[in-house]
């Protein structure tokens, strides 16, 4: 006779990406490699939810460009999500989409209880309109301080010092270097450290993993100790590309 | 994925006398990679290290070695077979400049799945494969146990489940230590950590091992956790402070009979309030023994001996409701009702055993430990099997699977053989005599309608 048909509770787990748009996302290929590491991490974030039964992952994105606006709205469970090309074109309003995921991080829409959401923010460039009014009214909601935020800084222009406002400073810990964003220079990194966000990181923030005695129990700040980033694979075929940024 | 070792590669390692060829990777995480290898015509599982993992844990290498050296304490551990560095000349083929190694491991057979499936609720699993796959998870750290050694990583990520038999296979076994010899880096998984660790107060050995069990156990049987009740649902954001609270500085456990702070709320937490009064009351004694007393002392935690006996006791119990077949364990003697759909339960058919009883169900099985009070228990060699009569499911028989004759004695003292492979009729019997000893039919004072 089968088990009785009982699940185990689940909390969700927002994912949300926030895309740089602009213009300059068109050279060298930056949003086509954007677009493809988003799309290639997609099967390994779907088997990370499936081995993670305590938590529903859910996916967002919002782009940004001359506005910023919603490009998949609604929390959409990983496995159902197919993901259409960003396209880039105008200035970049990152201010204006900080905002808009602070609305969509207030209770309601966001339910009572989850597990923390995890924001990507990846950016070639600097902001164009007032990202400091942004980012203070995403910190202002409680579910945005809960967060993991994460930055990709693409190619050599993004702003490093806005990327670091957003994800917070965090100091050295014992054998941890303080958290950065993540400079991807090349389409490779690029879609490692996509990988990285949408699997190993979704699995810490939902599900415990094994924790070794360096791992500080009490977190200095930031309420999920992050994973270990990818390590660098030599791989000679994979680096010459055309997109050198 | 990118994987540090070339799929197709064929590698040579020192101490290897032929190369070794990659034939796919398996999967990776935080700590390595995995890949299926062929090794002179055999297949095996090749863990490789990520340089940040060996330079984490100090006593890795060393903790292999002896691991390698003393063997798996049974057949149910992925357990290491061979520590591999890369020989010079395959080392630049290795996609990785830092120094590192892996180890040989038997490989996991496809029928194995991974037990978050079934905590998933997606596997197809009866409750007798659940419970046969917890006496085999408590077997194995009974035998890891007497062999002197502990786990400290146990959660649901290390083990995996065949699902028609309930058969375990435990991986990840690397961070196997001599207990109480403190050279490892790993604290557990939260979740499944004693309070003691997870406080930093003690560091993980045998007894905190038992901690992590009992929750695995609670999980497989209820699909739930022992400690996200009411004071779970009370926390918004389940962070790393929140899972510090709720498990280690104020764990409650959510059927604690003093304690009602932390009881399964009635929709949220459903599966614990339906799959726990499946089970018999000694065995859900046993998990309050060690998440109440067994929560702050160690020293009180169900030992895995104790749960052996008392899942091993429970199987023996198993009877299936006439009204809608499903499994009950309920203890005899009492007039139980089906927690299922509600039916009362008939008095079954009971085989007396020198050592215990076994409900005629069918599947049920007789074991070497239910005649010799010497042997422990263990559930890998039946000697006899409840089977159905293939023309009338209702009847119910014995088949002899051990390898000597019984002799099986009728009401009216005649007696006739029953040959290794053979089953005889419990309606008709009074006794059964084997070379173990005597097995002795006992039919409830009201005809069953199953006899």
């Amino acid at each position: 006779m089968p088990f009785p048909d009982v699940k185990l509770a689940n909390r969700p787990l927002h994912f949300l990406y926030l895309c740089d748009c602009s213009g300059s996302m068109a050279a060298s290929g930056k949003m086509q490699a954007l677009n493809q590491a988003i799309r290639q991490s997609l099967p390994g974030m779907a088997a990370v939810a499936r081995d993670n039964p305590e938590a529903r992952v859910l996916v967002r994105a919002v782009r940004f460009a001359d506005h910023a606006a919603w490009h998949i709205e609604a929390p959409t469970p990983v496995e159902q999500l197919e993901w259409r090309d960003l396209q880039a074109g105008g200035i970049t309003a990152m201010g204006e989409a900080l905002k808009l995921v602070a609305a969509a991080l207030q209770t309601p829409p966001m339910e009572v209880r989850a597990l923390p959401p995890v924001l990507v923010l990846i950016s070639d460039g600097q902001p164009t309109d007032d990202f400091s009014a942004g980012l203070e009214s995403l910190l202002r909601v409680p579910w945005a301080q809960k967060s993991v935020r994460l930055a990709i800084a693409l190619g050599h222009d993004a702003d490093l010092e806005v990327l670091q406002r957003f994800i917070g400073s965090e100091p050295a810990t014992a054998g941890r270097s303080p958290r950065r964003p993540l400079q991807a220079s090349n389409a490779t990194s690029l879609a490692q450290y996509i990988q990285w966000a949408s699997t190993a990181v979704v699995g810490a923030a939902s599900m415990p993993a094994s924790r070794v005695s360096e791992t500080p129990l009490e977190p200095a700040a930031g309420n999920i100790p992050l994973p270990d980033l990818p390590p660098t694979v030599l791989d000679p075929t994979d680096d010459v590309g055309p997109l050198v940024w | 994925m990118n994987w540090i070792l070339p799929e197709g590669a064929w590698l040579g390692f020192e101490g290897l006398a032929a190369p070794l060829q990659i034939i796919r990777g398996l999967g990776g995480g935080t700590q390595g990679q995995v890949y299926e290898v062929e090794l002179e015509g055999e297949r095996l599982a090749l863990k490789w290290y990520l340089p940040a993992c060996i330079a984490r844990d100090g006593g890795l290498e060393q903790r292999l070695v002896a691991s390698i050296r003393t063997t798996a304490p049974n057949d149910d551990f992925l357990w290491p077979i061979a520590l591999l560095r890369a020989s010079p000349a395959s080392r630049p083929l290795i996609r990785i400049r830092q120094e590192s190694f892996g180890y040989l491991m038997p490989l996991r057979p496809p029928a194995y799945v991974g037990a978050s499936e079934h905590a998933a609720g997606r596997l197809a699993i009866g409750l007798r494969q659940v419970l046969r796959a917890c006496f085999c998870l408590s077997d194995a750290f009974h035998a890891l146990h007497l062999a002197g050694l502990c786990y400290k990583d146990v959660s649901l990520g290390n083990l995996f489940l065949e699902p028609g038999s309930g058969s375990i296979l435990i991986c990840d076994n690397d961070n196997v230590a001599v207990d109480g010899a403190d050279h490892g880096a790993v604290l557990g998984t939260p979740g499944f950590m004693a309070p003691e660790v997870l406080l930093g107060q003690a560091r993980p050995g045998a007894d905190s091992d038992l901690f992590s069990l009992a929750v695995l156990l609670f999980r497989l049987l209820t699909r739930h956790d022992p400690l996200k009740g009411q004071m779970e649902l009370a926390i918004r954001c389940l962070d790393e402070p929140a899972r510090r609270r709720l498990c280690g500085e104020d764990p409650v456990f959510i059927f604690d009979p003093v304690d009602a702070r932390n009881r399964p709320d009635p929709i949220e937490h459903a599966a614990a309030l339906i799959t726990w009064p499946i089970y018999p009351r000694p065995l859900q004694a046993l998990f309050v023994q060690t998440f109440c007393r067994g929560m702050k002392q160690p020293s009180r935690r169900a030992l895995t001996g104790q749960w052996k006996q008392e899942l091993a006791r429970t199987l023996d119990r198993r009877a299936l409701c006439p009204a809608c077949d499903q499994e009950n364990f309920q203890a005899s003697g009492a007039q139980a009702l089906c927690w299922s759909c509600a039916s009362p339960l008939p008095e079954p058919i009971t085989l007396s055993l020198p050592r215990g009883a076994v409900v005629a169900g069918p599947d049920n099985e007789l074991h070497l430990h239910h005649f010799d009070a010497l042997a422990g228990e263990d559930l890998r060699r039946p000697l006899a099997r409840v089977v159905a009569h293939p023309q009338d499911h209702r009847r119910l028989g014995l088949r002899n699977l051990s390898t000597a004759a019984w002799s099986a004695e009728a009401p009216d003292g005649r007696a006739q053989p029953v040959q290794p492979g053979e089953s005889c009729s419990l309606a008709a019997l009074a006794r059964i005599h084997t070379p173990e000893g005597p097995i002795a039919v006992q039919r409830p004072t009201r005809p069953s309608p199953a006899a």
